[in-house]
């Protein structure tokens, strides 16, 4: 005999998931619309009528634990068809924010990630750093603005050796061991799980055979945002998010050549680049195609949240990374504009913008929505080993295996 | 002062209320939009909370109708205008023309001669039939109609010969004096079109339960044998898929009452027929009103009839055989089922017939195009006009209705 539990619900946990974005998930009367529109889910503990009833008890463990939050793409098809107007993609996409705020520390970098009010504090550490580098190094130089053979040179007050790689480096360490620990804390949660048996459907042999599948069929592909929908906003979420990634993909390699030639140059002179690289040099060539794809992949993406009305709301998070994004490509792109043209004033104030919103985007990335890089592609990597997969079925429905 | 009192809608409800207002005494006008009196009772194949006939209460009611010169019928009639106030209103009705002579004859050969064959809206799109008709056996009037649209000039000469058709009738406007108005437009079945996820209509063997009324009806398209639209053939997995359309904010947002009950019903249609046939009834919450309870455990005590709670929210057909795939997620087991059925029956809730319409006076009408009773200006509503009911209630909201109307036209 199954042991009767009594539920436990957490009321704060509710309240606060309300307020991250779940709004109307207590309107649920639970007739299951939802799982049977969503493309993507499971045909075995289908989501995200599931997530609907736990939310509306208070099963805090049974959410935080849970692994379908980070299969769901926010199509907004089950919102759409939700006869309540219960919004279960806002609720999946508050789960996310909430474990973006959770799960790893320190919990004042969740709690200030998670609301407008905490946005100067965020905004003042890299402003403050930089402004102080930028009051030394004027003075130094004699003006806030120098100027070296007439041109603008971005060296002269942030010299990367000693004010953007040494702050950027001790930043990317502190992200990646942030992330260590929440994915360790992920695969925690996640070891719970039961695993499922899907005939037809054979199972990556270790995490990392996953983990190249996930990035080999979806990530690269991005192939789940085809499946979400063939709508005017599912196309401009696909495309936005495609051009944003291959933007960023672009702009992370230019980052890595340029350091790497720069710090081996210093032992091997020969791989030593001029900088700034003049503009038909391949690398530059690849940096100024990342930032019109970041551009373009903005728009589209901002024009749906624009448009998005009927479908679910966006959260602060949301705009949180769009608003930033905007911000970095915008400003890398006018510290570039604005050096040519050799407007000082100007120039070094965008070069400023740039340096503390690219930190922004890099220092507080695990409590971001931008943790979904590495929390969604882990996740969906442990799913495919646990057998986790939305089950496809071909037009004919003559195969079709349900276990 | 006028004592006569306006009845709007030739249904259970418009009828009833007809009738207990004019066997007081009262000059009644009864104004029905189609050419036959019954409204939806006459489309069911058995009805609540007997489970009669339709023939078993409509008959008693015509009888009445026929024998109480009280009431005044007015079929291919609809209200165009109104003025005046409680006590005194000025109606002006349009009446089409009919083409018929006054007399109620059987013109079934004289129809069979007609090329024309016209979709049968009264069969909702099941069957065809002649322009020249009656909905039903024991329609009321029994006299036929003639759709002089659908009928060529060679065949008007032929109809020109008939003593018992008339082609030289005409629309025609009259004018009423009443003191008191109900209004009991009563209901159309939500437009299956609109449901893009559960076939549109597009598929052969998924129907609305209208639609299953009639397929069960002895004096329906294939005289109440149960067979699948798209092949006749017998069926042998059912399903039903409640709230198609209802409780939901993109279609109807309110429950319809009987919907539930209906399916339920419907299921032991299915099963008298068919011993060996399986039901399953997909649902949100399966509601009982009142005694209904009773009814539904009797039936839903059957094996071979199952219930599953989860909405189906999508249906496809399958190209081959043209049965029906139907996927719901069963929330007491939280997994996805996809089955395939011979038939599909879609629950499809009631719309007010008034809803997208103008009304031609000043009512309050809620947006879904509900109708509330106006105390002041003597108008009431009776059936399903005011909400969903079922025949019981709507005969009940009808005696209620021609009480509150007598009570303006006489003084309380």
């Amino acid at each position: 005999m199954t042991m009767v539990s009594r539920v436990k619900p957490d009321l704060e946990f509710i309240k606060e998931l309300q307020e991250i974005g779940g709004e109307n998930v207590k309107k649920c009367f639970q007739c299951a619309t939802c799982s049977v529109v969503c493309p993507l889910s499971p045909m075995d503990k289908s989501f995200p009528r599931k997530e609907m009833i736990w939310a509306q008890w208070g099963l805090k463990d049974k959410l935080v634990n849970d692994i379908d939050m980070w299969l769901c793409h926010k199509c907004g098809q089950c919102s759409e068809m939700c006869p309540r107007g219960a919004k279960p993609g806002e609720l999946m996409a508050a789960l996310r924010n909430m474990a973006y705020r959770n799960l790893t520390g320190p919990s004042f970098l969740g709690k200030w990630m998670s609301s407008i009010k905490h946005l100067p504090k965020l905004i003042a550490i890299p402003a403050i750093i930089y402004l102080l580098i930028w009051f030394i190094t004027g003075s130094i130089c004699g003006s806030p603005f120098p100027l070296k053979d007439g041109h603008v040179e971005y060296s002269l007050i942030f010299p990367g050796d000693y004010t953007i790689d040494p702050i950027f480096g001790l930043a990317a360490i502190f992200v990646i061991w942030s992330f260590y620990k929440g994915v360790r804390k992920l695969k925690e949660v996640f070891d719970t799980q039961p695993k499922t048996f899907v005939v037809g459907y054979t199972r990556p042999k270790t995490i990392w055979h996953a983990l190249y599948e996930v990035i080999k069929d979806e990530v690269l592909t991005h192939k789940k945002f085809k499946d979400c929908g063939e709508e005017e906003d599912d196309q401009l979420k696909f495309k936005g998010h495609l051009m944003l990634f291959y933007g960023f993909a672009a702009l992370f390699v230019v980052t890595a050549i340029v350091a790497f030639t720069h710090w081996a140059g210093k032992i091997f002179s020969f791989l030593h680049m001029g900088y700034p690289m003049p503009l038909y040099n391949p690398v530059k060539l690849l940096a100024n195609v990342g930032a019109v794809l970041l551009i373009i992949g903005l728009i589209n993406l901002t024009k749906r949240r624009l448009n998005e009305s009927t479908k679910d709301a966006s959260t602060y998070y949301d705009w949180y990374l769009l608003g930033l994004i905007w911000v970095v490509a915008l400003s890398g792109i006018l510290s570039e504009v604005l050096r040519w043209a050799n407007i000082a004033g100007l120039a070094y104030l965008a070069y400023y913008i740039h340096l503390v919103s690219v930190f922004m985007l890099i220092a507080y990335l695990p409590w971001s929505k931008l943790g979904h890089l590495v929390y969604r592609v882990f996740a969906l990597a442990y799913a495919r080993m646990i057998g986790r997969v939305s089950t496809e079925v071909d037009e004919q429905k003559n195969k079709l295996f349900v276990i | 002062m006028s004592k006569s009192i306006l009845v709007i809608g030739g249904g259970f409800s418009g009828i009833t209320a007809a009738l207990e207002a004019a066997e007081v005494g009262h000059e009644v006008y009864l104004v029905e939009k189609r050419p036959f009196l019954g409204g939806r009772v006459m489309q069911l194949n058995k009805y609540f909370p007997k489970l009669c006939p339709p023939s078993c209460g409509l008959e008693i009611q015509f009888q009445r109708i026929k024998k109480n010169p009280n009431v005044k019928v007015f079929t291919l009639a609809e209200v165009t205008s109104v003025s005046g106030s409680a006590g005194n209103y000025e109606v002006a009705v349009r009446i089409k023309p009919r083409y018929t002579a006054p007399r109620s004859c059987d013109l079934s050969e004289l129809a069979a001669k007609l090329a024309a064959n016209v979709k049968n809206e009264f069969e909702f799109g099941l069957s065809s039939r002649k322009p020249l008709y009656l909905d039903a056996p024991f329609a009321y009037p029994g006299r036929y109609v003639l759709e002089l649209e659908h009928v060529s000039e060679e065949e008007k000469k032929l109809l020109s010969k008939s003593p018992f058709i008339n082609l030289k009738d005409e629309e025609k406007t009259i004018t009423l004096n009443v003191g008191s108005i109900i209004i009991a437009t009563g209901w159309k079945p939500y437009d299956v079109t609109n449901l893009t996820n559960l076939g549109a209509g597009q598929i052969a063997n998924c129907i609305s339960n209208m639609q299953m009324e009639r397929l069960a009806s002895p004096f329906g398209p294939t005289n109440g044998k149960i067979v699948r639209p798209s092949d006749g053939a017998p069926p042998k997995k059912v399903a039903f898929v409640q709230c198609a359309g209802s409780r939901d904010e993109n279609h109807l947002p309110y429950c319809s009452y009987i919907c539930c009950m209906a399916s339920i019903k419907q299921a032991t249609y299915v099963r008298e027929q068919y011993p060996d046939a399986e039901v399953t009834i997909f649902y949100i919450d399966l509601r009982t009103p009142g005694r209904y309870k009773k009814f539904a455990d009797k039936v839903l005590a059957d094996e071979k009839i199952k219930t599953i709670k989860g909405k189906v929210a999508k249906v496809e057909e399958d190209i081959a055989t043209s049965d029906v795939w139907v996927t719901a997620e069963d929330a007491i087991s939280g997994n996805k089922i996809t089955e395939k059925y011979d038939l599909v029956v879609l629950a499809t809730g009631m719309q007010p017939s008034l809803a997208g319409e103008s009304v031609p006076f000043d009512v309050q009408v809620d947006e879904e195009g509900f109708v509330f009773d106006s105390q002041d200006k003597g108008i009431f509503v009776a059936g399903c006009a005011a909400e969903p009911l079922d025949v019981m209630k709507s005969a009940q909201s009808g005696t209620a209705a021609a009480m509150k109307a007598i009570q303006t036209v006489r003084g309380r």
